[in-house]
């Protein structure tokens, strides 16, 4: 990672559906290219959404960790217009 | 003198003022309360019928009225919108310079639709988020509309009436059918979702019915922003779409008032507990409806069982009462999805969504709230509203699960904080 490039934390954890997706979106929308979102959820269905999502844009997900209690899913932005 | 300043003239500020009045007749009448109501417009729209403006043609002022025909003779209206809140020194300032003390402030300034927010939208797209005069402009452009793309897109979430983008559509492909041209017209559905409709269990019920109307999906479309010359529409995931007429549901934010006082969220909205309602960290403070930062719908009935909840805790704090209630975060948002079919999206907190059928008695209740929002603006119709959403809050103290709703569970809009 640049020294330009940043790392985020969002934390959705109590938000159920579509809550952290849309978290995810937030951070997404002021991102660059290389930056990494770290989005911390409770809601399993987070796993499929980000999953779906990541697919379809041609981002990358770097990886998914089910943790004590909630799931810490990483991705790194590599398809973002403008 | 307990002094009551309620910011903001929609439908939970105009409904928490009246219920005040109601609930402190003699203190106000023996000059022991006042409630002040301040707000910025004399017309008061019931703001669900802009889809009806915009998709039926019904006339711009048919869902307007004048605030203060709205309001209990005990309120005083202060037309003269708020420009800054400072709550250490518990006062409100006006735009003409008045400064209004209070003892307990009730936040209503709602959210704002705000096009500008994505480059190209105000230009290319439609909406009808922004008042009834835009929403008669969609029902003008499709007058002229001859055939072609027309693309309902969700420009940014949260916003205010969940199920309105999906309505939009529905009501798009009636209208066409009934001029007899939906064959000359695609309709396209771009949402950021990963689904037509944010509640899974909803989405069960809109994506069948969006494939039988022929109505396109496209999920996971973030908009990124709008040519309005080529008409065309990007995404930040890289996607584009052409498009004839554009309606989009523009992005949201809390009121300036909010924003420039320095007392909300990054998007403007204000920290507020979901369930007393009660600004985080801020005695005698509270705040409703689409003015907080509750991930929960942005629509008239959670203002208004809000409102509830805020005029009981008010009431109860000015006799130094601990009898406080906490709103069980029920909602319920009517969606017309044509053929004279509605289903209600509902749910609370803890009561996730469940399946349904459109039927045409929801259809007819949807309609009926266009009349009877106006008196349940001066509550006199809470007892019948008691009936039809059961139990909507509960005491404070007791930390109990609330009761299920009576009727019409359904679904949630998804988003919410499940109650640890």
């Amino acid at each position: 990672m640049s020294a330009t490039e940043q790392h985020k934390v969002v934390d959705s954890r109590g938000s159920f559906c579509p809550g952290p997706i849309t978290d995810l979106f937030k951070a997404y929308r002021s991102s660059q290219l290389g930056d990494v979102i770290e989005l911390l959820a409770t809601d399993p269905a987070a796993k499929a959404d980000v999953t779906a999502w990541a697919q379809k844009s041609g981002n990358e997900l770097l990886d998914i960790v089910d943790e004590q209690g909630y799931i810490r899913i990483i991705v790194k932005i590599t398809k973002k217009r403008g | 003198m307990q002094r009551v300043v309620v910011v903001g003239s929609g439908d939970g500020g105009t409904f928490t003022a009246n219920l005040l009045a109601s609930q402190l007749h003699d203190e106000i009448r023996g000059g022991l309360a006042e409630v002040q109501l301040v707000g910025e417009h004399l017309e008061h729209p019931f703001q669900p019928g802009n889809l009806d403006v915009a998709f039926k043609g019904a006339s711009p002022d048919k869902y307007v009225k004048d605030e203060t025909e709205l309001l209990r003779k005990e309120v005083e209206f202060v037309q003269d919108p708020a420009v800054r809140i400072d709550l250490p020194s518990k006062t409100v300032t006006t735009k003409s310079g008045r400064v209004l003390g209070y003892n307990f402030l009730v936040i209503a300034t709602g959210a704002v639709a705000d096009p500008s927010k994505i480059p190209g939208l105000a230009e290319g797209a439609m909406n009808f988020h922004t008042g009834p005069q835009a929403s008669h402009e969609i029902w003008e452009a499709l007058q002229r509309f001859e055939g072609g793309t027309v693309v309902v897109a969700i420009a940014g979430t949260p916003h205010k009436c969940p199920p309105s983008p999906n309505e939009a559509a529905f009501m798009l492909d009636e209208f066409f059918r009934k001029r007899g041209m939906r064959e000359k017209v695609k309709i396209k559905f771009l949402t950021p979702y990963p689904r037509p409709y944010p509640a899974e269990k909803i989405s069960h019920v809109v994506e069948p019915m969006f494939t039988g109307k022929g109505i396109e999906v496209t999920t996971f479309f973030n908009v990124d922003s709008v040519d309005p010359v080529q008409r065309k529409i990007y995404s930040m995931e890289g996607e584009t779409f052409d498009y004839d007429m554009l309606i989009a549901i523009p992005p949201h934010h809390g009121a300036d008032v909010i924003i420039n006082s320095g007392i909300g969220d990054a998007d403007g909205y204000v920290p507020t507990d979901k369930g007393t309602m009660r600004v985080v960290g801020q005695e005698g403070v509270y705040c409703i409806g689409d003015a907080t930062n509750i991930p929960v719908s942005k629509s008239g009935v959670v203002a208004h069982l809000q409102s509830v909840v805020v005029a009981h805790n008010i009431a109860a704090e000015m006799e130094n009462s601990k009898d406080l209630l906490e709103y069980n975060g029920r909602i319920n948002c009517p969606m017309e999805v044509g053929s004279r079919r509605a289903i209600f999206v509902s749910a609370t907190y803890t009561s996730p969504p469940t399946d349904q059928t459109p039927s045409i008695v929801k259809y007819y209740m949807k309609r009926s709230f266009a009349i009877i929002y106006w008196r349940a603006l001066n509550g006199s119709l809470e007892r019948i509203f008691d009936v039809f959403f059961g139990k909507t809050r509960y005491p404070a103290t007791s930390q109990t699960e609330p009761e299920k709703p009576l009727m019409m569970t359904s679904a949630s809009e998804g988003g919410g904080k499940r109650d640890e």
